[in-house]
């Protein structure tokens, strides 16, 4: 006897999106923070922002927060990243 | 960039590799956050300083 | 139509179970191997074409289609009638306001209650009665596990991969409830909800696990309420104190008391909602201190507005017992209610 037996798994491929390329430096750069919100987050953003500044000449440092810390980011910050050089996100908590 | 914290390191990796990037690299730093000092916070933002220089920068090097 | 699921032989159903939990394809326990005979049965009964798409989960672009969901639904032990249900519990959590990603991969550890409503319970055999929120009948227990495999197998929502749930609770298993609506005068569910009465309804929440009241003391329709509110209260001070839909399962014994005063449910969502709420200076009893700040004054409600509960009449006949199930995580995912085969304020066909 033999069974033939259906896969449950979603077998589609996702869409493939281009890697953007890094930054030759950051000096006189405009980096974005994308945060979760949660708590530690604005005391660990605050010495990324100065750290970024100090050691790497960063000119501009802007902070997004999202409204909502377990959806994706709301879409007006991402219409705006479009205009920073470059972005820090995550996960955790 | 992206950070994880080390808790996060394999949502994050399956998340690349079902988004598509089964390569993307993020940085790591301790966990949690939340419930982290001022300290330890700082101590966390220098690690992934450090991880800055190879995941957002890519100097061009001349012959 | 043909299917389009990639298939596998095996010699026998011992061979089917190992090859389905080795591909990470269970919820740990035995399934139904899900044959082309079984699938095309679920999807012949609903009168869903298998390419069927049911939704796309958008954070990730995963497709849901009828084929996929009714392979997860056999797995789990449905029969072909109870894949109707499933399939629209899925379409309520594929609404935006569900936030399904995030209530399914958070560290949180919610399930998804699925409250059935309407004449279709009768046809499943889906009593509401004895054991209502443990393994009451064959149709909750089904229903309940197709939306758990589907989730494990179609969103890939596996513990320490997606799902991040610390603890999760045991409705990660199944969490299906179906509403006593025989044995009571209230409206059900999804009358409230805003459906008619007539058409068969799924509400879908992200819940923590049930929270078991006892008071079988009084008759007062206000003391045993407050019972109810007082559990709510612990809920907001011991674990999240955000506002949302909150569940209340009300019994027979404790439901005939509130019957016999005359309270409504909407009675008793306006008793709540005074009721339910704590100072953010609470927390501080409780080793939260930290998180207090300045704001010790601040009161916080469990519900924004009345309507933001759920009533739900089920349990045994016996016993001063009810049952409170928070949500996930306030209002970050919202309750949906969506009846089943039936499209509710259509307009007329042109």
């Amino acid at each position: 006897m033999v069974l033939r037996v259906l896969d449950p798994s979603n077998e589609t491929t996702p869409p493939l999106g281009v890697l953007a390329p890094r930054v030759a430096s950051l000096a006189g750069a405009t980096v974005g923070f994308i945060s979760n919100g949660k708590e530690g987050t604005h005391g660990f953003f605050a010495h990324l922002d100065r750290m970024l500044r100090e050691e790497f000449g960063v000119a501009e440092v802007i902070r997004r927060t999202k409204s909502n810390y377990s959806a994706p980011a709301d879409a007006h910050i991402v219409d705006e990243l479009r205009r920073w050089q470059a972005v820090v996100t995550g996960i955790g908590d | 960039m992206a950070v994880m914290t080390t808790r996060f390191v394999s949502a994050a990796e399956l998340m690349a590799r079902v988004l598509g990037f089964a390569d993307y690299k993020f940085a790591i730093i301790p966990h949690p956050i939340s419930s982290a000092s001022g300290d330890a916070l700082r101590d966390a933002a220098a690690v992934a300083i450090d991880q800055v220089r190879t995941l957002l920068v890519h100097p061009t090097v001349t012959a | 139509m043909p299917l389009a699921a990639k298939t596998y032989p095996v010699p026998d159903i011992a061979a089917a179970q190992e090859l389905y939990h080795a591909n990470g394809w269970t919820d740990g326990l035995p399934i139904v191997p899900p044959t082309e005979h079984a699938v095309a049965a679920c999807l012949n009964w609903a009168m869903t074409p298998p390419d069927q798409l049911l939704g796309i989960e958008p954070v990730r672009a995963v497709p849901i289609t009828a084929e996929k969901l009714a392979i997860n639904a056999v797995m789990a032990g449905c029969l072909p009638m109870h894949f109707p249900v499933v399939v629209t519990a899925v379409t309520a959590m594929l609404q935006p306001e569900f936030l399904l990603h995030g209530a399914t991969s958070s560290t949180g550890g919610c399930a998804v209650l699925i409250v059935l409503n309407g004449p279709i319970r009768r046809e499943l055999g889906a009593a509401g009665t004895f054991n209502a929120l443990g393994n009451a009948d064959r149709a909750t227990a089904v229903i309940g596990r197709a939306i758990r495999l589907a989730l494990i197998n179609i969103l890939e929502v596996r513990p320490g991969g997606i799902d991040r749930s610390t603890l999760g609770h045991p409705g990660k298993f199944s969490y299906c409830i179906a509403e006593d609506e025989e044995d009571t005068t209230w409206n059900p569910l999804h009358v409230q909800r805003g459906l008619p009465p007539e058409v068969s309804a799924v509400t879908v929440l992200a819940a923590g696990a049930p929270r078991q009241i006892m008071n079988e003391w009084t008759t007062d329709p206000e003391e045993i309420l407050e019972t109810f509110a007082a559990e709510m209260r612990a809920n907001m001070r011991h674990y999240s104190i955000w506002a949302g839909n909150y569940a209340l399962i009300i019994p027979k014994q404790l439901r005939e008391h509130l019957q016999a005063a005359g309270w409504s449910k909407t009675d008793i969502a306006t008793f709540i909602h005074v009721r339910a709420r704590v100072r953010r200076g609470e927390w501080a009893e409780v080793g939260k201190r930290a998180v207090v700040r300045d704001q010790a004054d601040t009161e916080y409600a469990a519900l924004e507005s009345p309507d933001r509960l759920l009533i739900v009449a089920a349990g045994g006949p016996a016993g001063g017992f009810g049952a409170v199930i928070p949500p996930w995580l306030g209002n970050k995912s919202i309750a949906v209610t969506l009846p089943i085969g039936a499209c509710v304020d259509c307009g007329p066909p042109a």
